[in-house]
């Protein structure tokens, strides 16, 4: 499905519009700079702003524009001071939000009362009646629902709310178990999978911890400042020093079903209904996951040892069930 | 005083191309400073924006400026403004007759809701969640209004960021479709099929449940409600002419609540080899049990976790119930088949 919306959405110029005003109006009188900086637009758009607001209003009785249904600014603060001063506003109203844009807040409010932290706050529960009032129509419906808070989660948090270093018993996906020592950064989501940001003391680097790998993780002191990197955690975690990149075969129609493995900029192939991805794994333990994945659907077709140790892998777990192989 | 002259030059000259987000603003100003409402004669011949237009266009210049209007009231409407369409009484639905018009009242925030800083910085927050789609543009466009409050709007700096993705192709479409109530059609996977099945519903509500979103809607066909997997829906979601059924007050949350008590309610038995990913992982999923060594995991559909449980290999064993049992052995015989 082609995304269908331009590029550059007036839609959001005329929000911008929309809010600008009454703020502007509120404020009474404010520079240039900080009009532009509370609306994240550069000083020079913010002028050329004020320069359209002045020119409209609001058409008189007989349908012709006069002076006293316009916009008019003190011009010498203006065009001296670079500070807007409005004299005459034919609007000063804030604006509802559409029960869309209440709906999109209401449902990222949910995501956030799951937070450890979060929960037990009653604000939350005013917030979200208060977006409700404050939409133009029924709301529509989109509901969120995380896990509720776990003990171990509560713990990690508890760290990087306080500053302190954890030891954690982690399983790597090669099925490995590392002790480690970390200084935490930040708890972040991706959907319902946590992730740890922190700085590891055994690899002196940043890294990205799953939570739901954690056998353990205990607090042992204070943890040491460290610089934070800016990195997205999705790229922290996805490995790239040791790819192996196998080449998958499926239906066009199922691409889908491997989503969470096709990165942005995987190589995606279509020969008439069929689609033929090259996918970057960590390591060859996972070549036997997507297999299963792929199972029923489609197989990975190159390089032949990684369809020999897919193969390998399904009959040592039918094995391990005590279940022949067909 | 030259300096002065050139300024409202530019304002002038500004307002002869008129950019499309201006046009809609005159359009709204206009609209709301009448209270009988406006016909879109008047408004064509009048609002900065069309009345440049209006005066010398010809028959098809003055088709093409009514369907920019058409588009702009859509606009406008999108972002909440609240633009009424009146009927002359005697000459319902009579489009040249009616008026158009934007009751303040309704337009502007009611004098209760205000929003302070920290409730400010907790939307922003709120918005974030967002990764991508649609309810990244309305978070975004919902902030730019609050940002009338005066206060900032600014990332995050508490040591806590979720989101959540919206990827799926089928997200956008549908949600659109819920607001328009409009019946959809898609092709749909079922978990454990190999060919899609192309399903008609009435699309009642979008649900995020463990991590994965869910449509929750009336099955046409099968006369019945029906809870699909965005994931599965593996092709274009087409609106279809065919109003939907409304959905109940509150039908997220119920959808939720439901999905909530079969998730509660649905399970499977468990081991994992004891210390491996496949232990450590089981353990950590909401919703697990550990009875001795075996573990009580948790879903809202058998065929899902099937998929989830096979992907662990040699470090699982099924124990029941039957069915996932089944399906597990069955997709690791299907890997040995298409790699042997």
């Amino acid at each position: 499905m082609a995304d269908r919306t331009p590029p550059v959405k007036s839609g959001d110029k005329l929000a911008l519009l929309l809010g600008l005003v009454p703020y502007l109006i509120d404020e009474v009188r404010v520079s240039v700079t900080q009009a532009a900086a509370q609306f994240e637009t550069t000083p020079d758009q913010m002028r050329a702003l004020v320069g359209y607001l002045i020119g409209t209003g609001e058409p008189g009785p007989d349908g012709l524009y006069l002076p006293q249904g316009l916009f008019d600014i003190d011009w010498d603060d203006f065009e001296q001071r670079d500070i807007i001063r409005f004299r005459q506003a034919p609007l000063d109203e804030r604006p509802r939000l559409s029960a869309r844009e209440a709906a999109a807040l209401l449902a990222g409010l949910q995501a956030l009362a799951a937070l450890p932290g979060f929960a037990e706050r009653d604000d939350l529960e005013r917030l979200m009646g208060k977006l409700a009032r404050g939409a133009s129509g029924e709301v529509a419906p989109v509901a969120v629902q995380t896990r509720t808070a776990d003990a171990l989660r509560e713990t990690v948090a508890a760290a990087v709310a306080a500053g302190q270093r954890l030891r954690l018993d982690y399983v790597t996906t090669r099925g490995e178990r590392d002790e480690r020592e970390v200084d935490p950064i930040r708890l972040e989501s991706v959907d319902d999978v946590w992730y740890l940001r922190a700085w590891c003391l055994s690899r002196e680097a940043e890294r990205t911890f799953r939570l739901d790998r954690m056998a353990s993780a205990v607090p042992i002191g204070d943890a040491e400042p460290h610089e934070p990197s800016t990195a997205d955690a999705g790229e922290l975690f996805r490995s790239d020093a040791d790819d192996l990149l196998v080449t998958v075969e499926l239906p066009a129609a199922s691409l889908p079903l491997i989503a969470d493995y096709l990165g942005p900029e995987d190589a995606v192939e279509y020969a008439g209904d069929r689609a033929i991805a090259r996918i970057p794994l960590a390591h060859r333990g996972l070549v036997g996951r997507l297999a299963a994945r792929l199972a029923g659907v489609g197989a990975i077709t190159e390089p032949a040892d990684a369809r020999a140790a897919a193969a390998q892998w399904a009959r040592e777990a039918l094995a391990a069930s005590g279940e022949p192989l067909d | 005083m030259a300096a002065r002259r050139s300024a409202r030059a530019d304002a002038a000259s500004a307002r002869r191309r008129v950019p499309p987000e201006q046009r809609q603003f005159n359009l709204i100003l206009a609209l709301m400073a009448t209270d009988q409402g406006l016909t879109k004669h008047d408004i064509l011949s009048t609002v900065a924006g069309y009345s440049e237009r209006f005066e010398q266009a010809d028959d098809k210049e003055r088709t093409a400026l009514e369907r920019q209007f058409e588009r702009d009231k859509e606009d406008v409407r999108e972002l909440g403004v609240p633009l009424e369409t009146v009927d002359q009484p005697g000459a319902e639905g009579d489009t040249r007759l009616q008026r158009y018009r934007i009751p303040k009242s309704q337009y502007r925030l009611p004098d209760d809701v205000e929003f302070s800083a920290e409730e400010v910085a907790l939307l922003s927050l709120a918005g974030q969640v967002w990764r991508e789609g649609s309810l990244t543009e309305r978070s975004r466009r919902a902030l730019t209004k609050l940002r009338a409050f005066g206060h900032a709007v600014e990332s995050s700096v508490i040591g806590f960021a979720p989101s959540i993705r919206t990827r799926e192709a089928a997200h956008d479409p549908l949600a659109d479709a819920i607001d328009r109530r409009r019946q959809v059609s898609f092709p749909y996977l079922k978990p454990g099929l190999a060919e899609p099945e192309l399903r008609r519903v009435s699309p009642l509500a979008l649900v995020n449940h463990e991590g994965r979103w869910h449509l929750h809607a009336h099955d046409e066909a099968a006369d019945a409600p029906r809870t699909f997997l965005l994931r599965r829906i593996v092709g274009t979601v087409r609106a279809e002419d065919a109003p939907a059924r409304a959905p109940r007050p509150d039908e997220a949350a119920l959808a939720q609540a439901e999905l909530q008590q079969l998730f509660e309610r649905t399970t499977a038995t468990v081991v994992a080899r004891p210390g491996s990913e496949a232990d450590v992982v089981l353990r950590n999923r909401a919703g697990t049990v550990v009875e001795g060594e075996a573990l009580i995991v948790r879903t809202t559909d058998l065929a899902v976790l099937a998929d989830e449980l096979a992907a662990f290999g040699a470090d699982v064993r099924v124990e029941g119930p039957e069915s996932v049992r089944k399906a597990v052995l069955a997709r690791w015989r299907e890997v040995v088949r298409a790699h042997g």
